[in-house]
């Protein structure tokens, strides 16, 4: 388990990390995720112990860590450049942290010799780190951090120098691995997907604050900002001002549209306010598919492009909006030039600015 | 490019001619010191080892040899530790201060040998180390550090910052992690340094003859006292000491240089 409690990081007059509250439970899986600059690393290196924190406390487990060197947290990390020992053989960078700790040799040889079975290894032991792909070399990182079996393990970036074909293999082992060791993972990353694929819970950081923390579910049914929206997955979003507020119904009025855009209100609304609609490409609707509803519009099919099992069509709506569409590919794509466009109620989230 | 022959034949030839202008002088010491006349001459008439016998059976000779190999000893030991140190910090240290400090540390290169060796005599002096191998020793130091703080700074710049981290992430006190990483790593840049260290104290006659009083007479001031007396051919057999020695050393650095460059051997990424 790690608890951050009020845990912010400025450099100078940089704040890198805002005060922030968080806690990963025992076992589970969780992704900061965010562009370069939002935080995210700082976090995860003051979990680390690289980096003192500004304010609040880390704990680990049941333990304050915060005043810990990083030798005595019992972290496992594994770097975005997998910082390997180039001049150790693949046996003996796994052995490092237990020769540090010093195990005997026998019970050495036998953990790294598990560690090196479990992740598809044997038989390297005596390989150079230069003499490895770069998927090897991810995984004996990944070894080394996992055989001193620590109360957490940390990870920034660790797919981010992969190639994209290795990376969607590399990320399911990863899962598999979780699935199987169920070690407390803090997992840094900018990409959604590997976000999407790895995490039981993803924090979205934006300019050193969690935006929103939730299941991947969570964040891309009912994100809280326009922020998050683009952040996972593709997203139609169009700003617009609050004409309408009863619960958890709301009303955007979109310049060029023929009545206001209603939806699903998210927290924070207020009447008069700027806003934005988010409708996620998937659920825009086509001609006959469009509901019965005032703000239905016509739209012009600007492009057509055929993804294999699904078409995505670029539309020109009011405003002028562009409204990207994706379907299967089975269903069809309208013809004409011109096609009627609208969203279910339920399908519109209104966001606030 | 290929140049038509004429202009080859002459671009090598002037190679050639500034090849033998750098070496024949160096390598001139060793035939003169084989030659079996009282007198030096080059091409010698025949080949004798009277002179190294000379050599090796003079006290005074032996004297200076012995304490040239104990003062470059230490100097190195006293160049090593600093400049390793300094190297470090110097690479911690960010933007203008790294400057400064460098610019510091590499005086020593700049700044006219004499007056380095006037001020050295003057508070060595003071300080009772003239004439002894520590003062001397003290004095190489200033001259050897640069070469090791450059040496070792090249060798930690190459070094990926995240290796000490990581080592520390998995459990190492900082020290173990420098031992067991950072160490082997920059160990090239160390050898390099400690033979530049050693072959400047070995060779060093400036700082040498202010500091060396009667007890600490190195090689190159026993070769420039008994020069300014008579040309002997005993000098020619030290100074192909010197070089065998200069050979033997870069030799090693080169053995060390190449095993950190072979493929097996290079940093990830």
């Amino acid at each position: 388990m790690i608890r951050f409690v009020g845990v912010g990081k400025h450099f100078g007059a940089v704040e890198a990390v805002r005060p922030t509250d968080l806690t990963v439970a025992q076992g589970e899986f969780f992704t900061l995720l965010g562009p370069s600059g939002s935080g995210k690393t700082t976090l995860l290196n003051v979990t680390a112990g690289y980096v003192a924190p500004s304010d609040g406390r880390v704990f680990i487990g049941d333990a304050d860590v915060t005043d810990l060197p990083p030798r005595r947290r019992n972290v496992g990390m594994v770097f975005q450049s997998y910082a390997l020992f180039p001049h150790l053989d693949v046996f003996e960078n796994v052995a490092y942290g237990l020769r540090v700790r010093r195990l005997p040799t026998p019970d050495i040889r036998r953990r790294v010799a598990e560690a090196l079975a479990t992740l598809q290894l044997n038989g390297l032991g005596d390989r150079r780190i230069a003499q490895l792909s770069g998927g090897q070399q991810q995984r004996v990182a990944l070894a080394r951090a996992l055989v001193i079996e620590p109360a957490v393990l940390l990870m920034d970036e660790p797919l981010g120098a992969l190639d994209r074909q290795l990376r969607k293999q590399v990320q399911l082992e990863l899962r598999h691995l979780h699935q199987r060791m169920g070690r407390t993972t803090l997992y840094v990353t900018h990409d959604q997907e590997e976000a999407l694929v790895l995490s039981d819970r993803i924090g979205v950081m934006r300019a050193g604050r969690l935006e929103q923390v939730g299941t991947a579910r969570e964040l891309y049914e009912r994100p809280a900002s326009a922020f998050v929206a683009g952040f996972l997955g593709e997203s139609n979003l169009l700003a617009g001002q609050v004409t309408h507020l009863d619960g958890d119904r709301a009303a955007l009025r979109v310049p060029g549209w023929p009545a206001p855009i209603r939806g699903v209100a998210a927290p924070g609304l207020r009447v008069g306010a700027k806003a934005t609609a988010l409708v996620r490409p998937e659920h825009v609707r086509l001609g006959a598919e469009v509901p019965d509803a005032p703000e239905a519009t016509e739209a012009r099919v600007e492009e057509v492009v055929y993804l294999g099992d699904l078409v995505a069509l670029r539309l020109l709506a009011p405003g002028p909006a562009t409204l990207w569409c994706r379907r299967f590919a089975r269903d069809g794509a309208p013809a004409g030039d011109t096609v009627k466009t609208g969203f279910g109620l339920e399908d519109v989230r209104i966001l606030p600015d | 490019m290929t140049l038509a022959a004429p202009i080859r034949v002459a671009v090598q030839a002037l190679a050639a001619l500034t090849l033998g202008f750098l070496v024949l002088p160096i390598l001139a010491v060793v035939p003169a010191s084989v030659n079996p006349l009282s007198h030096l001459r080059i091409p010698p008439p025949g080949v004798s080892t009277r002179w190294y016998r000379e050599f090796f059976r003079d006290p005074e000779w032996l004297t200076s040899l012995g304490n040239s190999v104990r003062v470059a000893l230490l100097t190195t030991a006293l160049a090593l530790v600093l400049g390793v140190l300094a190297a470090l910090g110097l690479e911690r240290l960010g933007g203008r201060l790294r400057q400064v400090f460098t610019g510091l540390v590499l005086a020593p290169l700049i700044v006219p040998v004499i007056m380095t060796s006037v001020a050295l005599y003057y508070v060595g002096q003071r300080a009772g180390l003239v004439g002894t191998t520590l003062g001397m020793a003290a004095g190489h130091t200033l001259m050897a550090l640069p070469f090791v703080v450059l040496n070792v700074g090249v060798s930690l710049h190459g070094l990926d910052p995240m290796l000490p981290r990581a080592a520390e992430g998995l459990g190492a006190s900082p020290w173990h992690a420098f031992r067991t990483v950072t160490l082997p790593l920059i160990l090239p840049g160390v050898v390099g340094g400690a033979v530049f260290a050693f072959i400047t104290s070995f060779d060093e006659i400036v700082i040498s003859i202010f500091l060396a009083g009667v007890g600490a007479k190195t090689l190159p001031v026993k070769m420039w006292e008994v020069i300014r007396v008579e040309i002997t051919p005993v000098a020619a057999v030290a100074s192909t000491l010197f070089v065998a020695l200069t050979v033997v050393l870069f030799w090693v650095v080169r053995r060390v240089g190449a095993r950190s460059d072979a493929p097996e051997g290079a940093p990830a990424r």
